[in-house]
């Protein structure tokens, strides 16, 4: 039991640590929470079934397809749903707009798709049992996605200028970065990282159309809880949290777990409203 | 004598009074065709059963026609599609009732829909056939022309307890349903039933259908004993994770239940074939093949009809198709035999059924009672035993 909860758990958490990640990278360049982020990933297990199964593309293929498809619909997010309402930030208008956007896809996705779940073909064919590649795909993607980030953002040029636009975006636009073009670029990145989860989910949840707004509320949770903006905040809470609910679906059952779930993330917001690893925000008076 | 004006305008209207009184009805009123409605989500999610049942309705209408018609009048299906959406059902019922002036409806095939159109249609005194499973749309004292020709839930459920309890002979079930108001309606009355009758349920649950693994609740039935899970969802990805999971435990426990237990898309997501073994889904005798890969011979007979006509047979259950021609079938005897197309005849002849032989079941109806499928023609057939649209019967049939 001990060992199943291991490996579901943290193959669920790493899923939502991923979602929580792209939360994050689209906030950090232009603060707001799209959540259209679970729906990223959802199409991340959609795109890759029919690249590889549907069309019988080689699954290395099927993977940059699939990646370039969700980065698209990332920049769309932003041009869409998130560049009309950034003027009025403080309206919250962009929960309305991203919501909407988020709707659209799932509708249109299950429209296309289908509203039943659909294969989703085995991609390396290592492991049975609790050391099954479904369970540990999404956490080695999580850590290499991880690394990559931190590599970016430290190594890089362009990196260092997502970190500079979410630092202080009129600052960073005084020293001449181009703001716009990065804030494209940091959604289609967040793009890439929501097709990764769910690509590398995909023999876990299967290649279904509900599976959106599922991450949308899951993955969200890591946010809260790691703080808002905080990757590191995200994945630990992911992995947490993945952890937490497959014990309370060994614990209480399945219908209960949710309930835990959802009282534990109410109770440590309660209690640390900035998230575990947030920082509390001084405003200016 | 003078004759007035006044004379003239009260003989003119008394002739023409007494000639529209007198004269027959044109003969256009009995040549025209006899209209029957069908509500049909021919499009969106909830589409695949009625793609069956149209085949059917299709195949029924032209046979009839082709054979001159019911007492010399063409058959003419007006089918409106609905979408599976209550809202779009309702205007279709409404358009087909006062505008197109059908005699009869075939529909709703959902159940969602035909809570919203039933009502509807009683106040119209419509005659209403349909296939849909839940029991409150049956009430011959509120509906007196709605009949159902499908089973009804509570019909799958005992179709389900019997044969756990009397042909697999096991005494501890666990119930699994999905979060639906259905799943969870449905394993409530399932647990109820199976204790009723005795037996000892030693685990139920209603898992959400997203739940990535299901190993928890399989584990947990698994420790309580369990000897057969029974299993109420639609859910094929849910389902299918239950069987991958059985698998992985090394379980050889049976799954018994609802008909999507049967679902084709679930041979795409089961891991290996084998993990699909053992499972027993709601089937039919009519549609059913003994292990000799024979029909009955009836439905033999119309699948060779139906191959005749090029009715595409793979991709659909005979079910749907059998009870699309059983509809449209009992309409046109209904008028047959009654001599008119007025609803009250048709109801009469509807209410007058016992054991009528239609191609899905053998129908009964009476004054009081408009569930018209009888209990013992359900079975559970072998769930990835698919061909042409039936399957094997499950062990345990003779």
């Amino acid at each position: 039991m001990f060992a199943s909860i291991l490996a579901s758990g943290l193959a669920a958490g790493a899923i939502y640590a991923l979602v929580g990640v792209t939360y994050n990278t689209m906030f950090s360049t232009s603060r707001v929470m799209s959540f259209t982020a679970g729906q990223l990933a959802m199409l991340g297990g959609v795109f890759g079934s029919m690249f590889t199964l549907k069309l019988g593309m080689p699954v290395i293929v099927g993977f940059a397809l699939t990646l370039i498809g969700c980065a698209l619909i990332g920049i769309i997010t932003e041009f869409v749903a998130v560049r009309p309402v950034l003027k009025s930030l403080d309206q919250h208008l962009y929960v309305l707009s991203t919501l909407a956007l988020a709707l659209m896809i799932q509708q249109v996705a299950a429209i296309k798709w289908g509203t039943e779940p659909q294969p989703f073909p085995r991609l390396i064919g290592l492991g049975s049992g609790v050391f099954d590649e479904k369970f540990w795909l999404p956490v080695v993607a999580c850590a290499v996605t991880i690394i990559g980030l931190e590599y970016l953002y430290r190594r890089t040029l362009v990196g260092r200028a997502f970190l500079a636009i979410a630092e202080d975006n009129f600052a960073a636009r005084a020293l001449g970065l181009p703001e716009r073009n990065l804030r494209v670029a940091s959604y289609a990145l967040a793009g890439v990282i929501g097709g990764v989860a769910g690509f590398s989910g995909g023999e876990l949840l299967l290649a279904f159309f509900a599976n959106g707004a599922l991450l949308n509320f899951y993955g969200f949770v890591p946010v809260a809880l790691g703080g808002l903006g905080n990757n590191r905040g995200a994945i630990i809470g992911g992995l947490a949290l993945g952890l937490f609910q497959q014990a309370a679906n060994f614990l209480v059952g399945g219908i209960f777990s949710s309930v835990a779930v959802f009282t534990l993330f109410i109770v440590v917001l309660l209690a640390a409203p900035q998230g575990l690893f947030g920082a509390a925000t001084a405003r200016r008076v | 004598m003078a004759i007035s004006r006044r004379d003239v305008l009260l003989g003119s209207a008394g002739v023409l009074g007494t000639a529209a009184f007198s004269l027959p009805k044109p003969a256009i009123a009995q040549s025209e065709p006899i209209k029957i409605g069908f509500l049909a989500a021919m499009t969106g999610p909830s589409s695949a059963p009625t793609i069956g049942f149209n085949r059917g309705v299709i195949f029924a209408t032209d046979a009839i026609n082709a054979a001159g018609g019911v007492k010399g009048r063409k058959l003419e299906i007006v089918t409106r599609d609905t979408q599976g959406d209550p809202t779009k059902a309702v205007n279709a019922t409404q358009e087909l009732i006062s505008q197109a002036k059908v005699h009869a409806i075939w529909g709703p095939l959902n159940s969602g829909e035909a809570l919203a159109t039933t009502p509807i249609m009683a106040r119209a005194k419509i005659p209403n056939i349909h296939p849909c499973v839940v029991e409150s749309l049956i009430d011959p004292a509120k509906f007196p022309n709605a009949f159902r020709m499908a089973p009804s839930n509570s019909q799958w459920d005992d179709a389900v307890r019997g044969y756990c309890l009397t042909i697999l002979r096991v005494k501890k079930v666990a119930v699994i349903g999905d979060t639906t108001g259905y799943g969870v309606t449905a394993v409530g009355a399932s647990v109820a039933a199976f204790k009723k009758d005795g037996a000892d349920v030693v685990y139920q649950a209603n898992i959400d259908a997203t739940q990535p693994d299901m190993t928890p609740d399989l584990l947990r039935a698994k420790n309580a004993g369990a000897e057969a899970i029974v299993v109420w969802s639609v859910t094929t990805g849910m389902e299918a994770r239950m069987f991958n999971t059985r698998a992985a435990m090394n379980w050889d426990v049976p799954f018994v239940g609802h008909p999507s237990l049967a679902s084709g898309e679930i041979a795409g997501l089961v891991e290996k074939p084998a993990n699909w073994e053992k499972v027993y889904a709601i089937g039919y005798k009519s549609v059913s093949y003994d292990s000799a890969g024979k029909l009955p011979a009836k439905t033999q007979d119309l699948v060779d009809r139906l191959a005749k006509a090029k009715v595409a047979m793979n991709d659909t259950l005979l079910w749907w198709i059998a009870g699309g021609i059983d509809a449209v079938e009992l309409f046109a005897k209904g008028i047959e035999t009654s001599g008119s197309t007025e609803g009250p005849g048709i109801i009469a002849y509807l209410n007058s059924l016992s054991k009528y032989p239609g191609y899905f079941g053998d129908y009964t109806f009476t004054p009081t009672q408009h569930n018209g499928y009888p209990t013992d023609e359900i079975v559970m057939s072998e769930a990835r035993s698919a061909k042409n649209g039936t399957f094997a019967l499950a062990p345990g049939y003779t």
